[in-house]
């Protein structure tokens, strides 16, 4: 019952985004009904089209859980995007520099990056724990520390400045790295990862007495710590595996699709993790469809632009407004509210 | 050159511009008891349409009042979302970003065919700007602390039930002050591009994310704020001028890195407004 209302609630939402979008287009001068096209097209029109979306799913999957478990304990980890830069370049320079047998070098590798999140994850989490500093600038502060601390590593000057043409490291071992499905597609097992950890978390959140602890904190501090849960604690717990779940995501992408770390890869995949996270309703079974949601949109749009319809960037707008309809819970229920309070009025007259 | 000199600090005192700005916004919004962290986005919304118009009336003035107008405009939506639609403050602000950064790159495409820059396009003395946002900040730590209605400010985000006693209309309020933190962000917009002279998708930075500290750093006033706004300004030129000396991904990382660094030993929180982020429900506790 709660869940046909939910969904029904995201679909109406995404109708009305997909109206406005079209709006948009039209005042853009350009023709809605091809956009759209284009767009499943891009999406979902053949197999290597679906691989492609997936593709982007993928880290869009670490990111929405990495936003989604902050959230739960009402944080914002507004930071993913440099948490990931961080998984990604750690994970690489286990990839090249530990010599491991296959696939264990390559969940070394992962484990390296996660690390490496968990570490940018925990220190604001502790910093707001501790001295009550707001978490949502300090991980937006961090996230760029670590964006252009990265990029030093493998510029001309940083001491991982792996290859003359560009500003990248080494490639990583081939026993590092994380097997693709398909040979010439790129997407790789972190889906599969991706998605078990989406289960993985929803037992976590509400399975485990942590989880149960985590929410509770997140619904309401002070009744937590009157009912003895050490708030502290549970917050920093949750932007620690906030940090480690987008560094993990971070790895894999460069396990699995690039082989390398390479300065500014990611076209925003800690953004989208917001996006991800708040249009699953925090939910972690649904980041998965919200993911491809986003991944789709991603894909779709570079269909639109090779299509010559529209720029790729029309598809953030729409992923923009989609944000704006799931986010305002009253929205679908304001008529329904208009009523009720005019009936209380009504009825509380004398 | 020595990096300490009169010109470090004249552009620091320029620099400090747009983050006193978005600060003196986001004090009266969260005073009244709305969060918005969309400052970020809606100062590039200023900036973008500054440009927007610049390029085609060629006319500055016009180009401000178009940075300001959609400022509000999207100060209003996140009012309209968070007071009476009751979404999270945060999560709407963080949409307003979103949606901000996809229209940046989408428009300019659109518009120029490049991707997040625009041409360059009329513009008007900087200067101006530092002068009316010092102005601008001087009037408000008079209104907010001297006056009635500065006082009905405070009371609307302390104690809302109290203020709807007294009879001041608490939702209409929060969205009125909330239109005016976005224009002011529209105005820091407006600077950043006038500084520079044409648009860029990169232009804000985070320096509206540092506007929101500048206003911690404050302790919800004005002139504190600007003070704190002085210090990033601060930060923002040295680090300019530090790329002559030390790889350039360390000075960009400074000001991130002190701004950090500054809210952590900042311990001073107490004039958190006690209504901040919560909805008002006339019948509710």
């Amino acid at each position: 019952m709660r869940l046909a209302r939910e969904l029904g609630l995201i679909l109406a939402s995404l109708a009305l985004a997909f109206g406005v979008g079209a709006l948009v287009a039209q005042l853009s001068g350009l023709s809605p009904g091809a956009v759209y096209r284009e767009l499943w097209r891009g999406a979902f029109g053949d197999q290597y089209r679906v691989f492609q979306t997936l593709t982007q799913a993928t880290p869009i999957m670490f990111t929405s859980l990495s936003f989604l478990i902050a959230f739960r304990a009402g944080l914002f980890n507004i930071g993913a995007e440099g948490q990931m830069y961080l998984g990604a370049f750690f994970g690489a320079w286990a990839g090249f520099t530990l010599i491991l047998p296959q696939y264990l070098h390559t969940v070394v590798a992962l484990l390296v990056g996660a690390l490496a999140g968990a570490l940018w994850g925990f220190i604001p989490g502790w910093l707001r724990a501790r001295r009550g500093t707001n978490e949502f600038v300090s991980t937006m502060m961090l996230s760029y520390v670590a964006i252009y601390f990265t990029s030093w590593l493998v510029s001309p000057r940083g001491p991982y400045h792996g290859t003359q043409w560009a500003n990248q490291t080494v490639r990583i071992l081939p026993s590092a790295e994380l097997p693709r499905f398909v040979r010439g597609m790129q997407l790789h097992w972190g889906l599969v990862i991706a998605g078990l950890l989406c289960a993985l978390f929803w037992y976590f959140l509400f399975r485990t007495p942590r989880g149960y602890e985590l929410r509770a904190v997140g619904q309401n501090p002070r009744a937590a710590q009157y009912a003895g849960i050490d708030v502290s604690r549970a917050m920093i717990l949750a932007l620690t595996l906030a940090g480690a779940l987008a560094g993990l995501g971070g790895a894999a992408e460069i396990l699995g699709t690039h082989r390398r770390f390479i300065e500014f890869f990611s076209p925003g995949y800690g953004w989208d993790g917001i996006a991800g996270g708040l249009i699953a309703r925090a939910h972690p079974l649904a980041v998965i469809p919200a993911a491809v949601l986003i991944g789709a949109l991603r894909a779709g749009g570079m269909g639109m632009d090779r299509a010559g319809v529209a720029p790729s960037d029309f598809a953030s707008v729409l992923q923009g407004i989609v944000i704006f309809f799931v986010v305002a819970p009253e929205l679908f229920r304001i008529f329904r509210r208009i009523r009720r309070e005019r009936r209380v009025l009504v009825h509380s007259q004398p | 050159m020595s990096i300490l000199s009169l010109d470090l600090f004249l552009s620091a005192l320029r620099l400090a511009t747009p983050i006193a700005l978005v600060a003196l916004g986001e004090t009266f919004s969260e005073l009244s008891g709305v969060i918005n962290v969309g400052v970020e986005g809606t100062a590039l919304a200023g900036a973008l349409i500054n440009a927007i118009v610049a390029y085609h009336s060629g006319s500055p003035f016009l180009a401000v009042l178009g940075a300001l107008a959609v400022g509000a405009f999207l100060g209003l939506v996140h009012a309209t979302w968070a007071v009476y639609l009751r979404a999270d403050h945060v999560v709407s602000g963080v949409a307003v970003n979103l949606l901000v950064a996809g229209i940046a790159l989408f428009s300019t495409r659109i518009l120029w065919g490049w991707r997040g820059t625009s041409p360059a396009a009329a513009t008007m003395n900087p200067w101006i700007f530092v002068a009316i946002a010092f102005l601008l900040v001087g009037l408000s730590q008079v209104y907010i602390f001297r006056t009635p209605w500065g006082l009905r400010l405070r009371v609307v985000g302390e104690h809302p039930h109290a203020a709807d006693t007294a009879g001041i209309n608490v939702n209409r309020a929060r969205l009125l002050y909330t239109v005016l933190n976005g224009a002011l962000c529209g105005l820091a917009g407006a600077f950043l591009f006038n500084n520079l002279g044409r648009f860029t998708d990169g232009m804000v930075g985070g320096r509206g994310f540092i506007g929101i500290a500048a206003m911690v750093v404050g302790n919800y006033r004005p002139l504190p704020a600007l003070a704190a706004a002085y210090f990033f300004g601060l930060v923002d030129a040295l680090q300019m001028r530090l790329q002559t000396y030390i790889p350039s991904q360390f000075s960009i990382i400074l000001p991130y890195l002190l701004t950090v660094v500054v809210l952590a030993g900042f311990l001073g929180r107490a004039n958190v407004p006690k209504a901040l982020g919560k909805p008002y429900l006339k019948e509710g506790r």
